[in-house]
């Protein structure tokens, strides 16, 4: 049965329905509790599951992480939350040194199965240490898999899909994602972990964008549609893995890709994705060279047009690709 | 070290030389400041002199070959030295950076760069085509050469529909017959235009094509006559012409002038000036002193059109079209309108006699802003001068006649010479270049305001 409800709502249910049937499963982190998460995610969770299964932790995000490694390696399936995804810089020697390790370290006699929930990304005037995307760094880790869902319907089954995994899943919610809303099942479902989404099919330019950009990248599609371009728009949904094979077959066929994400644009993501590419069986049917579109390199700045300016916007985004087919 | 000798860059406009002479063989020694070589250029001939002293060691170029600017046409060096067989490629570029590389020679050179010589041998020397690897493979499954493939991305890149546009175009489709005739009479099936469906060659084609050609062969006759190969100062007043005729919209304008008062004039002078200077005044210093008078008035006449841009030049300097044996050279008058007519006598017939003795200098031969042709001493009335680009006018000069024309009401005999203004309707309309031979008309049948 489908009905719409939001990305917030679909995360929250995804946890709610799993922590109902598994008992190993549950949360820890910042103001979780009463206050619900710094974006409300939690609500009225502490009130179904209580204190024990939802726990409100000290303001360290290092002993929110090394608490989940511990109880996961008892057994436990633990869902930490980190208020925003700058702060995992202060997380990050237990989930690069100890979660993406140990299992291989130990010959898989432990395993690590534990989900970070994080908020990532601008455009809520939250400034230079709020807004980052930092997602890069966690795909350089081998151990580590990496999620970054753009609709509420894909939140809710990556995020089962993350909970179901053995391994440590970094899972980022862009902030200005949560209010958006599509239909989505009541019931549980999976999505595989490594599958990318065409979200619009298209034959002249493939778009290859994450998170928010999927929805900025449909909006230059539909546009352009309208000079009679026809674009192909493929959300990898999880970096690690990468589906790399959707990707290579629609460039394959359009000869043409932008790749877009918010994360400034030096060492971002996007390099990884246009070096595939170019290494791939795709590289002899390239028509134009790749073009990727990211963050300024500059901190995000406190100002609504300059954050704006630091992100890719519709209009760059067919900028873009009018470029690649020699129209700009 | 051997040093390079260079072809020299004698104007703005040369591009290449050709060599009429060598006055040392290989193996000569040579002083600094002794001719090397003779060249001939778009406008001069003239003699290059060593910057060196040494050995000439090698010649590339032998007598008649055209060299372009900046080319290595030698080099000088001490006994036992080695020298490539071959001429180094043309560095453009290092020659102007560099500047142990400066033209081993002594002449003047004009200093402005030509960029578009130095742009194409970059080109020449990346020599690798610009193309997307979509449009590689297409060619490649085609067995198609990207160079014959013009591309339509940004700086010439060959995207897969240019690849694509280009095997559609060249597609000889033809029908076995027809490919059988073809082959057996040896016609290129490219050359052959199809009837059928889609362009498709059928064997009437093939029969016809070989028919035209078989007329075509039979009616070219076979010219006759003494065959001179287009080069050199022919060759440079052949392109040149080309180039004013193809860009500029010539208009022209004749006006009859009274030239009563201008053969008083001159009778009165004439003594005067050849006491002074030894040259006879001729009418067309008188005429030259007029035009430089008036285009002061006219700065829009006076003008020349550079790219995309009017040169209301501040000097008068006026070229004057001087027949030469192989051609026509304009020397250049420099500001003929602050000269004396005794001055202008002499300057004129210098140059006259310097320009049919090839010994003008590249400067006797720029800068000029308005060109005068006089062919007055033919039996010649108007005609229509080719404007001397970047110049926006000509003046071309007619024979003085006596004819019947009405004065006062009635017919009288007197002296009449038609004058023919070709203008550059691009830079200058109508009406200004009317005025401006109305003026010269004027000033010409009333010569003393010229003294006012």
């Amino acid at each position: 049965m489908m009905r719409e409800i939001t990305y917030l709502e679909a995360v929250r249910e995804a946890m709610s329905q799993e922590m109902r049937k598994n008992d190993d499963v549950f949360i820890l982190g910042e103001d979780i509790g009463v206050y619900g998460g710094a974006f409300g995610v939690t609500r009225g969770m502490i009130e179904e599951f209580g204190p024990e299964r939802v726990r409100n932790t000290p303001i360290s995000e290092a002993g929110i992480a090394g608490a989940a490694v511990g109880s996961a390696l008892t057994g436990m399936r633990p869902i930490l939350e980190l208020q925003f995804s700058d702060f995992i810089t202060i997380a990050l020697d237990q989930i690069v040194n100890q979660a993406a390790k140990i299992r291989y370290m130990y010959g898989g006699k432990g395993k690590v199965p534990m989900v970070v929930r994080t908020p990532s990304g601008s455009g809520t005037g939250a400034a230079a240490q709020h807004s980052q995307s930092l997602e890069a760094w966690v795909t350089h880790i081998p151990g580590l898999k990496v999620i970054q869902p753009s609709t509420a319907y894909d939140a809710k089954g990556l995020l089962k899909a993350a909970m179901d995994d053995d391994n440590p899943v970094i899972f980022y919610e862009h902030k200005l994602l949560y209010k958006t809303s599509s239909d989505v099942p009541e019931e549980q479902y999976s999505i595989p972990l490594g599958q990318a989404d065409v979200k619009r099919k298209g034959t002249d330019v493939t778009v290859v964008a994450t998170a928010i950009m999927v929805h900025r990248a449909l909006e230059a599609a539909a546009e352009l549609e309208k000079e009679g371009i026809s674009i192909e728009v493929i959300d990898p949904r999880t970096l690690v893995p990468l589906d790399e094979e959707t990707i290579v077959k629609s460039v394959s066929k359009t000869g043409r890709v932008v790749v877009v994400h918010e994360a400034v644009k030096r060492g971002g993501y996007g390099g990884e994705i246009a070096s595939m590419i170019a290494e791939s069986e795709a590289f002899d049917y390239l028509d134009a060279p790749i073009k990727r579109l990211g963050g300024a390199p500059s901190p995000v700045p406190y100002h609504p047009e300059l954050e704006k300016a630091h992100a890719p916007q519709v209009p760059d985004i067919i900028k873009a690709i009018k470029e690649t087919l020699n129209k700009a | 070290m051997a040093k390079e000798v260079f072809m020299p860059k004698l104007s703005s406009t040369m591009q290449v030389g050709t060599v009429l002479q060598w006055f040392k063989e290989e193996g000569d020694s040579v002083e600094v400041g002794e001719p090397l070589f003779e060249i001939m250029t778009d406008k001069i001939n003239i003699e290059v002199e060593s910057y060196e002293e040494g050995i000439l060691l090698k010649r590339y170029y032998d007598v008649d070959d055209e060299a372009p600017v900046n080319a290595v046409v030698g080099y000088i060096g001490e006994v036992g030295e080695e020298v490539p067989n071959t001429p180094p490629e043309v560095a453009g570029e290092k020659a102007e950076e560099d500047e142990s590389a400066e033209p081993s020679v002594n002449v003047i050179t004009d200093s402005s760069n030509d960029t578009s010589l130095v742009e194409e041998v970059a080109d020449e020397n990346g020599g690798k085509v610009r193309a997307t690897p979509a449009a590689r493979r297409v060619a490649r499954e085609n067995d198609v050469s990207l160079s014959l493939v013009s591309g339509s991305g940004p700086r010439g890149r060959v995207h897969e529909q240019d690849v694509v546009m280009y095997i559609d175009r060249n597609k000889v489709i033809v029908t076995p017959l027809a490919e059988k005739i073809a082959k057996e009479y040896d016609v290129d099936l490219s050359q052959v235009t199809g009837s059928g469906s889609r362009g498709k060659i059928e064997k009437a084609d093939v029969l016809a094509f070989i028919e035209s050609q078989k007329a075509a062969s039979s009616s070219v006759a076979p010219a006759t006559g003494e065959r001179v190969k287009l080069k050199g100062l022919r060759k440079a007043v052949a392109d040149k012409m080309v180039e004013s005729v193809r860009t500029i919209p010539h208009v022209t304008l004749t006006s009859d002038v009274d030239m009563t008062k201008v053969i008083e004039v001159r009778k009165a002078l004439l003594p005067v000036i050849e006491g002074q200077t030894g040259y006879r005044l001729s009418y067309t210093e008188i005429i030259m002193k007029t035009v430089a008078h008036v285009l002061g008035n006219h700065p829009k006449v006076n003008a020349s059109l550079v790219e995309d841009e009017i040169v209301y030049n501040n000097d008068v300097n006026i070229g004057l079209a001087v027949a030469v044996e192989n051609g026509l050279i304009v020397p250049s008058v420099e500001k003929a309108n602050q000269k004396g007519l005794a001055e202008l006598t002499e300057v004129s017939k210098t140059l006259g006699a310097k320009a049919r003795d090839n010994k003008l200098t590249p400067n006797e031969m720029k800068g000029s802003t308005f060109t005068i042709s006089n062919l007055g001493m033919y039996a010649i009335d108007g005609f229509t001068p080719i404007i001397n680009p970047p110049e926006t006018a000509i003046l071309g000069v007619g024979r003085i006649v006596e004819k019947p024309v009405v004065v006062d009401g009635s017919v009288e005999v007197r002296p009449m010479m038609v004058l023919s203004l070709s203008f550059d309707h691009r830079a200058i309309d109508g009406a200004p270049a009317a005025a401006f031979l109305t003026e010269v008309k004027e000033s010409l049948e009333d010569p003393y305001s010229l003294l006012v």
